[in-house]
């Protein structure tokens, strides 16, 4: 199966000479479609420049992204704008909605840009809100939601233009831990459930445990991977089963 | 509804105070521009289709083109012409007529200002127009005395045949006996006394002259006429014209000047809404670097984001200009209302509504809409170029920024350097580039200067802040962020330069006016007639009336003045005839070039001719040029021996000439206004009744004491500085507001570094003083660029005035640097008030979680 | 002790047989999995409690068979169980074999210390992974002393995995300096060595 995402030897450099800071090394990193990986590190490992680079926000040093086996760093500005439109889904730590416009305008937004008919876009936008349980809040301004809230508008922004990928950079850095919890729980629902292929960029092992893989990276680099084994959902239906017995 | 739209009106919203100041900006400039070409082409309109009445049934009317009297020797020349099948000649002019003249009640609006009184021949007037009397007879061609008049000025005035009609004359009051009436008048224009052509000559005072021919042709073909009248024309001479008099075409040219005066502040006002939207922009696109990147993330390309910022600018731009086209046709029907009047006196012109031609419309959007898009082009492409990642990393660009000062600083050189040698050169022409440069190598050099200048007004404040060390906070703060610091300070700049430059012009022109008021008018007693804006439309007097003041006991002088229209070049010139000798004792002109003593003797001795600067301006003249003048006998060569100026004409190209030489080339010997000096311990009040008692016959003129006129003027000045200091103060005051907004987002994207110093220990009172003192150094820096901009401005518009003609004087405006300081200080701290107290009472934890 | 507490505790809530006391205590502790208590354990405590007077049986319902038997709570008993809730409980200090596990392989060089970690974060996430599928499938509104209960692994796998993180930033620091020897004090009976 042709993977969604694959990088190679993807190295990214800022500055020159004897300032110059590699903040990426020659990643190589293929994601599956339906998968959800979760990049881990230490701050300063440049896990979010690689979710930058993937998403097109910015250019390599050197090396590949391909989406879906175009290659990334052939586009020009308007044609990486165009993919990121169409294949991508952005959730963010920090100023995730435009402040002037409502939760379902939001949502609605990336398909309104990429041409859209507004009322489709619309209908699509309210019906991933309902999803993220957001339906009564469809006319709230960003400031009158919660973080939590808001995480979930993007979120729902993101789903709604069926991208191929959703890109997640700590979307639960400025949450709460219950929020967080529950973001991290949205994420993994949209992973098993309806079957989307998500990057998630954290440093928090709880929201990053939520992943199928978990990928390691230090200093540029990647230096360990994880695949977590599921248990059968029928042994953990039984297991829950059982304590719900036992609570009576 | 359109994303676009959409995201700009909920963006505008959001700032509803700002959106308004800066669409203000673009409403004023238009509101101008629009209105006063409304009301121009209404009045031009109005005074056309007068001029179209008067022509009536009259297939041809030629007149000198000077507007003079000339002999009546033309006529033959004109009824040998080929094709020529009746012509004669007459003797018309407009009486104006003093306030109340016919119905003595000062509370009612006088229903007839002004007359045209119309000597003709009676039976060759007959064969071209029919006259239809209604009542009595028509005139015969020996009637002195007798006047035939339409039947609606006799019931306006109140008389029916056999009555007596009092007009005032050049030989004082005249009374005609209406001998017989014509139907009402239907056509717009002056109601007209018919009288034989002798009489009118008499009451004149022009013996054996005419003034219009009116001629009819033999055919009715459109071909042979032009070929007829060019045969006319061809006879009569060059100095002739094909046309009606023109007797408003003075205050037409007043007008003019007027709208091209207007037409400037307007385009100021427009270029000035132009900058405070490229600042606000600026701001705006600064601001929402965070969101600009988040829309990128999502998927808008660049053209998308620079559409989202030109269609904010566009929605300003349209709704400005459409209010502005709104409030300015509003403008354009007041200052109708308010010309109504005059041009009912003058000129008996009913005025419509004003005109909107779609031309107008079309061209005042394109410039108010035009001026905001442009505006907002180099924001917009600067919000073009935020990358996706400054939505996630907001450092970036900063580097780009540094490199960017250099350039701009060592460019603003260049440009500053251009702007100097421009106004040493002293070039005029030049000198609203020189002050375009000199403004933009402000700009430019901002950046650069923001940080030595923040320094070191960090110092000052650092001394008088002292103890607590908030001063090096502030300023850090400054230069950390020059971009910003630059927007805040340029915008300061602007508004400190606009009240420079007003200042400046205001006390220049003030002292000039003041000066040259002075010294016009500085005789005992003034006698006026009725107008003195519009020569021409005066009805004057014999110079019997001079010789009868002259000898009025304990008077001293009288100097009068004559008028004549003239034509130099195909610029229409009034022409004042003055008595050298007396007009000299006046010393009532002021020299700007040539020396006065010469120049009235030389006035005295040969054709000379003293012009004032707007003459010399539009036509290009220089001391000692010797100029054509149009006269009703033909061309006459005059030498310029002076360019001086007085008060009442300092307006209209104006020349000054002998009395004796008015006389010979143009045929005029009556005065229009008379000075009069008393002996020194002469009875003032007893030469006043005096004075009182002969003008009795002269309804016409008007006496005044000097210093009370003068007096009375200097109040109408003040009034006209008023408004122009009202409209000054339309142009400052959106840039002020716009810099105490750019100096309260500065204090409100820093919320969290304020959160950050109450954590550590900051009190309110330092929070406090750390905002004001940022504040007041932005104002600081700000002012002092704006002092140094507007002295240039304010120079070069003294300049420029002077370029066209004023004598303007120089008046350094310290006054107006010391308000300008003022106005500094107390803005920057007021729009540090308001966001300081915010700050200082910002909760520690909600400023550290604002992001 | 806790068991015994905790008997006491439920005792003071009403009075039970044995079998319902097991029963109760597994629930309230998080199930089988979490705690699994032997029926004979209980009866034992019982039996000792009995002894001390904190509790007594109940006498109109006696029986021979112990799971029959009800019991009650004494004054004495409640003013033991008191003192349990007014007194903080202790946490002992770990005995971790991983620490171990990584001090070997720094000294004797027979495993690479970074592999170990690796290897023991994998298997921590993947714990945390089952832990955190198992939270997801409870509902928050009626079993939310379950999901605390899991939270409260969680955080310790965090924990742990944080700890890990600290270790792998810091191993280089650590492989210079000595690894932790034995003091070469004087031990034991110095009198017999001499002998």
């Amino acid at each position: 199966m042709q993977p969604i995402v694959s990088t190679q030897d993807l190295t990214k450099v800022y500055g020159h000479g004897a300032t110059a800071v590699h903040a990426l090394r020659g990643i190589n990193l293929a994601i599956q479609p339906g998968e959800f990986v979760a990049v881990m590190g230490p701050s300063g490992c440049g896990k979010s420049t690689l979710l930058h680079l993937i998403g097109g926000l910015d250019r390599p040093t050197s090396g590949k992204v391909m989406i879906e086996g175009e290659d990334l760093t052939r586009l020009n500005d308007d044609q990486v704008t165009a993919l990121r439109r169409r294949k991508m889904g952005f959730v963010f730590q920090f100023f995730n909605l435009i402040p002037v416009l409502n939760a379902l305008e939001n949502a609605a937004l990336p398909m309104i840009l990429d041409g859209m008919r507004p009322n489709e876009a619309y209908q699509r936008a309210r019906e991933w809100l309902e999803r993220v349980g957001l339906g009564p809040r469809l006319t709230h301004r960003p400031s009158e939601l919660s973080g939590g809230e808001q995480q979930r508008v993007a979120i729902a922004r993101a789903l709604a233009s069926e991208p191929s990928i959703i890109l997640a950079d700590e979307p639960t850095g400025n949450l709460d831990s219950r929020a967080s919890e529950e973001i991290a729980m949205l994420l993994r629902q949209i992973s098993s459930e309806w079957g989307r292929t998500i990057l998630l960029v954290t440093h928090d092992p709880r929201i990053a445990a939520y992943a199928d893989r978990i990928v390691f990276l230090k200093d540029g680099q990647i230096v360990d991977e994880t695949i977590m084994e599921s248990r059968n959902g029928d042994e953990v239906s039984a297991v829950v089963g059982k304590m719900k017995e036992i609570g009576d | 509804m359109n994303l676009y739209i959409k995201l700009a009106l909920r963006y505008l919203s959001g700032r509803k105070l700002r959106t308004a100041l800066t669409t203000l900006a673009i409403l004023f400039g238009v509101l101008v521009i629009f209105g006063m070409n409304t009301f121009m082409p209404t009045f031009v309109q109005a005074f056309q289709t007068q001029m179209m009445a008067v022509a009536g049934q009259i297939d041809v009317t030629i007149t000198h083109k000077t507007g003079e009297a000339f002999d009546p020797g033309v006529l033959e020349k004109v009824r040998q012409v080929e094709g020529v099948k009746v012509a004669t000649g007459s003797l018309e002019r407009l009486i104006n007529l003093p306030a109340d003249y016919f119905d003595h009640a000062p509370n009612l609006p006088d229903r007839v200002n002004a007359v045209l009184l119309k000597g003709i021949d009676p039976d060759l007037a007959r064969q071209m127009i029919v006259f239809n009397v209604v009542e009595g007879r028509f005139l015969q061609p020996d009637d002195p005395s007798a006047a035939v008049i339409t039947r609606s000025l006799a019931r306006e005035v109140g008389v029916g045949v056999g009555d007596t009609l009092s007009l005032p004359t050049a030989i004082g009051i005249a009374d005609l006996k209406i001998v017989g009436l014509l139907p009402e008048r239907a056509l717009p224009g002056n109601e007209e006394v018919l009288v034989t052509l002798a009489e009118a000559q008499r009451l004149l005072n022009m013996p054996g002259k005419i003034n219009l021919i009116d001629i009819n042709l033999d055919t009715l073909e459109e071909a042979r006429r032009a070929e007829i009248q060019q045969r006319i024309l061809t006879a009569v001479g060059d100095a002739y014209k094909i046309g009606a008099l023109e007797s408003g075409s003075e205050i037409l040219t007043n007008i003019r000047n007027a709208q091209m005066i207007f037409n400037l502040m307007g385009f100021l006002a427009l270029l000035m809404g132009g900058f405070i939207i490229f600042n606000t922009f600026r701001t705006i696109v600064a601001e929402r670097r965070r969101d600009i990147g988040m829309l990128r993330a999502l998927g808008a390309n660049r053209a998308t984001i620079r559409g989202l910022i030109l269609t904010e600018g566009l929605i300003q731009g349209v709704v400005g200009t459409v209010a502005g086209l709104v409030f300015g046709y509003l403008f354009g029907w007041l200052l109708l209302q308010l010309i109504v009047p005059v041009g009912q006196q003058y000129l008996n012109i009913k005025v419509g509504l004003p005109a909107v031609s779609p031309s107008l419309v079309l061209v005042s959007s394109i410039m108010g809409i035009g001026v905001t898009v442009l505006a907002g082009l180099l924001p917009a492409q600067s919000a073009a170029r935020v990358t996706p990642l400054e939505a996630l990393r907001p450092s970036v660009g900063q580097v780009s920024l540094k490199r960017l000062t250099g350039f701009s600083f060592w460019s603003g050189v260049v440009l500053m350097v251009l702007g100097v040698a421009i106004l040493i050169s002293g070039q005029a022409a030049w000198l609203g580039i020189g002050a375009i440069f000199f403004v933009g190598a402000l700009i430019l050099m901002a950046p650069a200067l923001i940080n030595p200048i923040a320094v070191l007004f960090g110092n000052l404040l650092a001394l008088l802040f002292a103890r607590q060390g908030t001063a090096q906070l502030a300023e850090g703060n400054l230069s950390r962020q020059p971009g910003r610091a630059t927007v805040t300070a340029s915008t300061t700049m602007i508004a400190m330069a606009v009240v420079i430059m007003m200042a400046s012009v205001l006390s220049s022109v003030t002292l000039t006016f003041i000066h040259v008021l002075e010294k016009s008018l500085g005789s005992d007693f003034l006698i006026m007639p009725p107008t003195v804006a519009v020569w021409g439309s005066n009805t004057g007097a014999a110079p019997e009336l001079a010789q009868k003041l002259r000898e009025i006991p304990g008077v001293e002088l009288v100097s009068t003045l004559r008028f004549a229209g003239s034509q130099m070049n195909g610029v229409a010139v009034g022409l004042l005839g003055v008595d050298p000798r007396a007009y000299r004792q006046l010393d009532a002109l002021s020299f700007s070039a040539g020396d006065p003593e010469s120049a009235y003797r030389a006035l005295e001795n040969e054709r000379a001719i003293i012009i004032n600067g707007v003459l010399a301006a539009a036509a290009g003249i220089h001391l000692g040029d010797e100029i054509t003048l149009l006269t009703p006998t033909g061309q006459q060569v005059y030498r310029v021996v002076g360019i001086a100026t007085d008060y009442l004409n300092a307006k209209t190209t104006t020349g000054y000439i002998s009395q004796q030489n008015l006389a010979v080339d143009f045929g005029r010997n009556e005065d229009v206004f008379y000075q009069v000096n008393l002996k020194s311990g002469a009875d003032q009040a007893a030469v006043e009744a005096a004075i009182t008692q002969l003008l009795k016959s002269y309804p016409q003129f008007k006496l005044f004491s000097g210093k009370r006129y003068v007096e009375e003027n200097k109040r109408l000045l003040d009034v006209v500085l008023l408004s122009m200091y009202a409209m000054a103060a339309f142009l400052a005051i959106p840039s002020l507001i716009a810099m105490v907004n750019t100096l309260a987002i500065g204090v409100i994207e820093r919320t969290r570094e304020i959160g950050m110093l109450r954590a550590v220990g900051a009190t309110r009172r330092q929070i406090r003083t750390v905002i004001l003192s940022e504040a007041l150094i932005l104002s600081a820096i700000g002012t002092s660029f704006g002092i140094l901009a507007g002295l240039y401005m304010g120079y070069m518009a003294v300049k420029a005035f002077e370029g066209m003609g004023f004598p303007m004087m120089y008046l350094f405006p310290a006054s107006g640097i010391l308000a300008a300081i003022a106005i500094g200080i107390l803005f920057g701290a007021l729009a540090a008030t308001v966001p300081a107290r915010q700050a200082a009472r910002l909760n520690v934890v909600e400023a550290l979680r604002y992001e | 002790m806790s068991v015994r507490n905790a008997i006491l505790g439920l005792l003071s809530q009403r009075n039970r047989y044995g079998y319902e006391l097991l029963q109760a205590f597994q629930a309230m502790a998080g199930g089988r999995e979490t705690w699994d208590l032997k029926p004979a354990q209980i009866y034992t405590t019982l039996l000792r409690l009995k002894e001390s007077g904190l509790i007594a049986e109940d006498e109109t319902c006696s029986s021979e068979l112990p799971e029959k038997r009800r019991y009650a709570i004494t004054a004495a008993g409640r003013e033991e169980l008191k003192r349990w809730f007014e007194t903080p409980v202790r946490v002992e200090p770990q005995r971790d074999e991983f620490f171990l596990k990584l001090m070997l392989a720094l000294a004797t060089g027979q495993a690479d210390p970074r592999r170990l970690i690796y290897i023991q974060r994998a298997s921590l996430f993947q714990e945390l992974h089952r832990l955190s599928t198992l939270r997801m499938e409870l509902d928050p509104s009626t079993s939310l002393a379950h999901i605390l209960l899991l939270d409260q692994a969680v955080m310790h796998l965090e924990a742990d995995l944080r700890w890990l993180d600290m270790i792998e930033a810091r191993l280089e620091e650590v492989r210079k300096q000595p690894i932790p020897e034995p003091e070469h004090r004087p031990r034991g009976r110095p009198q017999k060595i001499a002998k």
